[in-house]
């Protein structure tokens, strides 16, 4: 059993009055230690697949499991906990600086302020972001950005990250290193399911993927069954 | 190309070099003067798989075309000793045909993908055929890509000469098949919608506007 599945996923959406199919039947496998990376054009779904993975939104039809649990009738206690999705869009309410909005955020989970704020500290190490912690959020760059996005969801100690286009808009030159700090999460463990809106972000990936008419297409880098044969599955569904 | 068309003041016009061997082993000269062996030497280390020596003797072949061309001469007081290596560098002509080759190469690259995709493309007739085609294609492009590996560097600053040139050929690569996967994505998702238009009576069920961006995000 893979840590996340996505089995026979449809989902619609209305656009000017009429259905936009954004995925139609797809599957999809990650396993723990995982580095999954989806590309498509804008407007071809990839956001719509992030929600659905991580339990944000139900699929029209078919199921999404995280280790064995079915995210419509799970998903409010995952998400935020073991299912950990990075927002790029900071409530400056919450922390005039990097490090508070990542302790508020455990805080608001249900931690002590004095293991938040240690929490808080390792996690911005990790992302090898402790010099951000006493910046102010408005200061921070792209790539600054989504250091502390990935460490306010990696303080919640999540087994799947789910982040959403981590290295648009940021500067060619620190896109690897941004690229490489989640690689690095993936081989400690942790299953990482990323959206790019450039195919040069799939470099590195276990499972490239790309997105687009309703379809999830892909291959798998390593000796891992599922998401080889969704082509053979399109094939011999059509 | 220039490849001495009209060398030497204009006396006779000199066929222009082709082989890509005889433009690598300039191109290692160019970087730094050699001699035959080591050459030869620097050659497989730099070219690997990509281009390959026949042997040895074929890089003093390619030395002799080069000098017979006026793009590389002997270094002076290099041909002394018991075992004379007699080392090349490349003249003012070399390099400037060196130079004038290598942006020829960036027409010749795109004449090259050009091809390719008129012989794919020809298969569109046969919609299901392309499609099958552009799936495995595009599945290429991603295994590919998957077994590329992200650069590891200092913010992305280059410490040496070779690690830049690494970096430069991963990138370099990374767009290429960045841009492969974005054209099999957007091919297929055209050659889709025509087929669609085609059946008559079959209205269109919106997922063929997925290719033009035209969709707010999701």
């Amino acid at each position: 059993m893979s840590l996340l599945e996505l089995r026979n996923v449809a989902k619609r959406h209305s656009s000017g009055g009429r259905k936009v199919v954004v995925l139609d039947d797809a599957s999809l496998s990650i396993d723990a230690g995982e580095l999954v990376a989806v590309w498509g054009l804008r407007g071809s779904g990839r956001t719509t697949l992030l929600r659905l993975a991580t339990g944000i939104d139900a699929p029209d039809r078919g199921t999404v499991c995280f280790a064995g649990r079915d995210l419509a009738d799970h998903g409010d206690e995952l998400l935020g906990r073991e299912i950990g999705f990075c927002r790029k869009s900071f409530r400056t309410a919450r922390g005039q600086t990097a490090i508070e909005e990542v302790i508020v955020g455990l805080l608001v989970k249900g931690a002590v302020p004095a293991e938040a704020r240690v929490r808080a500290r390792e996690a911005l190490e990790r992302v090898d972001g402790a010099s951000l912690g006493a910046r102010r959020i408005s200061e921070l760059d792209s790539g600054e950005r989504t250091r502390l996005a990935i460490a306010d969801a990696l303080s919640l100690g999540p087994r799947l990250l789910a982040i959403d286009e981590p290295v648009a808009g940021v500067d060619l030159r620190h896109r690897d290193a941004v690229l490489l700090l989640l690689r690095s999460l993936a081989d400690e463990g942790i299953a990482v399911l990323m959206t790019v809106g450039d195919p040069t972000g799939l470099t590195g990936a276990d499972q490239s993927l790309t997105i687009g008419d309703g379809e999830l297409c892909g291959s798998v880098k390593r000796e891992l069954e599922p998401v080889a044969d969704l082509s053979l599955r399109r094939q011999a569904s059509g | 190309m220039g490849a001495g068309a009209e060398r030497a003041g204009g006396q006779r016009a000199v066929a222009a070099m082709h082989s890509p061997v005889n433009w690598a082993l300039l191109g290692l000269i160019v970087e730094r003067p050699s001699y035959a062996y080591e050459l030869a030497q620097r050659f497989e280390r730099t070219y690997g798989d990509a281009l390959s020596l026949s042997s040895v003797s074929h890089a003093y072949v390619a030395l002799g075309t080069l000098k017979e061309r006026g793009l590389v001469e002997e270094l002076a007081g290099t041909r002394t000793g018991r075992q004379p290596k007699p080392h090349y560098r490349a003249t003012v002509a070399g390099m400037e045909e060196y130079h004038a080759w290598l942006i020829g190469q960036v027409a010749e690259e795109r004449k090259r993908q050009q091809v390719f995709l008129l012989q794919l493309t020809a298969l569109t007739r046969d919609s299901a055929k392309a499609v099958e085609i552009l799936d495995a294609y595009e599945g290429a492009c991603l295994d590919e890509n998957s077994a590329t590996r992200i650069p590891a560097g200092e913010d992305g600053a280059p410490d040496d000469a070779r690690v830049l040139q690494a970096r430069l050929i991963a990138e370099e690569k990374r767009l290429a098949i960045g841009a492969k996967i974005a054209w099999a994505r957007f091919a297929r998702s055209e050659i889709k919608a025509l087929s669609m238009r085609a059946r008559p009576g079959n209205p269109s069920d919106g997922r063929a506007a997925a290719a033009g961006g035209r969709e707010p995000d999701r």
